[in-house]
């Protein structure tokens, strides 16, 4: 009502500040065309996930009839953490390179509203290489069907993919206002994320060689989920100061 | 710091508190870290019974690798509260601090890693178990090492403090959370054998090893104020040097 009292020459401003969930869906979207303009992170993500499994086969097959069941957790998630490695890598540097951060900084934003949305747009990408690579990596290594276990072997990307993000967008953040850049990230992201790593392995090897009991699959799941809540919180706590000014 | 202050101080309020300084100072620290060590092994060797189940003699090593380790837990737990206190008041103090706690523990972490290994070959056969504590350590060190790699890759001061604050306290979170996961690994060849050493332990064992627990933290606190004082005087001199060039 009062905006049709508004004079001509004055513009209307939107309210000053939106919805936080308004404004993590706008940053994620950006993202999200950004990289669909292109598509060279999706794509070499994908390829170095193909790529790594060619190398595990060559590595791990030293005789004809070497079964690679009881390897398959390892090659799966060796991939996946190095792929979205690469993913973290590039999710800043265009961010930084065309000053675009300083444009999203400058926004009136939250600093964890902008963890959130990195990270969520990380786990996207995640995600979608994921739908990819898995039925390929299924093709070539596994042997026995796991559609019963379908519903926990998900329950696990999605909660390793979680921390993965949590703890790389951080990382990723911080590695990029450094001179080694995409150096460092590998070395401080690697021996944070090897609890997840480790849960994530042995819980697919076990849906993939068919070993895992009930039991020890919830452990491993219940693990995962709290290693997310733990990072999540210590990353939404200090990403304010990771940021920067 | 604490001296500077005190010179300026009424001369009997100064010599009382110089006398307590001296014995809290850094050297008097680590003459009583040495005496209470040697103490510690002394009765480690002599008055505590040797191990009664299979690790026999070789169990002596304890009186020294868990206070080794506790203290570095202990240490990275000092970064850990630098971090967040350096967070809060953006005071380069607890930048030094938080280096210096640091760099102690990951000395006190290799030092770990090799009583273990010692530990492990006489115990065992192995010089190498991927046996959850021992493997923790290993995480741990390569952790902090990356502190210091993050570290040397940012030249703005604040900055570089801000980010070293930040990593000491998700790496200290990181830590407990690794010992869990490798829990999560299937058993290996060697079952832990620290399971309830400490529910075993004899009376005679526990003053030794109290004795030698309190030695290694004050032989932790001697040296963390050293480095203290020498980040201080680096950092004094680095301001003298920009005055002369200036």
């Amino acid at each position: 009502m009062a905006a049709g009292a508004v004079g001509v020459g004055v513009v209307e401003l939107p309210p000053a500040r939106t919805s936080a969930g308004r404004q993590l869906y706008t940053i994620v979207k950006k993202d999200v065309i950004s990289e669909l303009r292109t598509k060279e992170m999706l794509l070499s993500m994908f390829l170095f996930a193909v790529l790594a499994m060619v190398v595990f086969h060559f590595a791990f097959t030293v005789r004809a009839d070497t079964d690679l069941t009881y390897f398959t957790g390892g090659m799966l998630w060796v991939t996946f953490i190095f792929g979205a490695l690469l993913g973290l890598n590039r999710s800043f540097v265009h961010e930084k390179d065309e000053g675009c951060l300083d444009g999203l900084l400058l926004c009136p934003v939250d600093r964890v509203t902008i963890f959130l949305a990195k990270m969520t747009g990380n786990l996207i990408f995640l995600l979608v290489i994921q739908a990819l690579a898995v039925p390929i990596f299924t093709l070539f290594f596994v042997k026995t069907s796991y559609a019963a276990d379908l519903p926990a072997f998900l329950a696990v990307l999605l909660l390793a993919d979680v921390g993965v993000c949590a703890v790389g967008t951080l990382l990723a953040t911080i590695a990029m206002n450094t001179k080694a850049r995409d150096l460092l990230l590998p070395i401080v992201f690697l021996p944070l994320i090897i609890p997840v790593l480790i849960a994530a392995t042995s819980a697919t090897t076990g849906i993939f060689a068919q070993t895992a009991s009930l039991g020890s699959l919830g452990a491993k799941l219940g693990f995962l989920a709290a290693y997310d809540v733990i990072f999540v919180l210590a990353a939404y706590g200090t990403y304010d100061f990771a940021i920067g000014e | 710091m604490e001296s500077s202050q005190s010179v300026a101080a009424p001369a009997a309020t100064a010599d009382q508190a110089s006398a307590l300084q001296r014995l809290v100072s850094a050297p008097a620290l680590l003459v009583y870290a040495a005496v209470l060590l040697a103490a510690g092994a002394i009765l480690g060797f002599w008055y505590a019974p040797t191990d009664a189940s299979t690790m026999g003699f070789s169990q002596k090593i304890f009186y020294f690798h868990v206070p080794v380790a506790e203290t570095a837990l202990l240490a990275y737990g000092v970064a850990f509260v630098a971090g967040i206190l350096y967070l809060r008041s953006r005071d380069a103090k607890y930048d030094r601090l938080g280096v210096a706690a640091i760099r102690l523990g990951l000395l006190f972490s290799l030092l770990v890693m090799a009583t273990g290994m010692v530990w492990g070959k006489a115990a065992w056969g192995a010089w190498w178990a991927w046996e959850p504590r021992l493997t923790t350590f290993l995480i741990a060190c390569l952790l902090y090492a990356a502190y210091f790699v993050l570290r040397s890759s940012v030249d703005e001061e604040e900055r570089r403090a801000t980010y070293s604050a930040l990593f000491a306290i998700i790496a200290f979170i990181d830590v407990p959370v690794t010992f869990v996961a490798t829990r999560l690994m299937p058993a290996g060849l060697h079952p832990v054998v620290f399971t309830g050493q400490g529910a075993q332990m004899d009376h005679r064992d526990l003053i030794a090893f109290m004795v030698a627990m309190v030695g290694m933290t004050l032989f932790f606190v001697g040296l963390l104020r050293t480095e203290l004082a020498a980040a201080r005087l680096r950092e004094e001199l680095d301001h003298l040097k920009n005055r002369l060039g200036s």
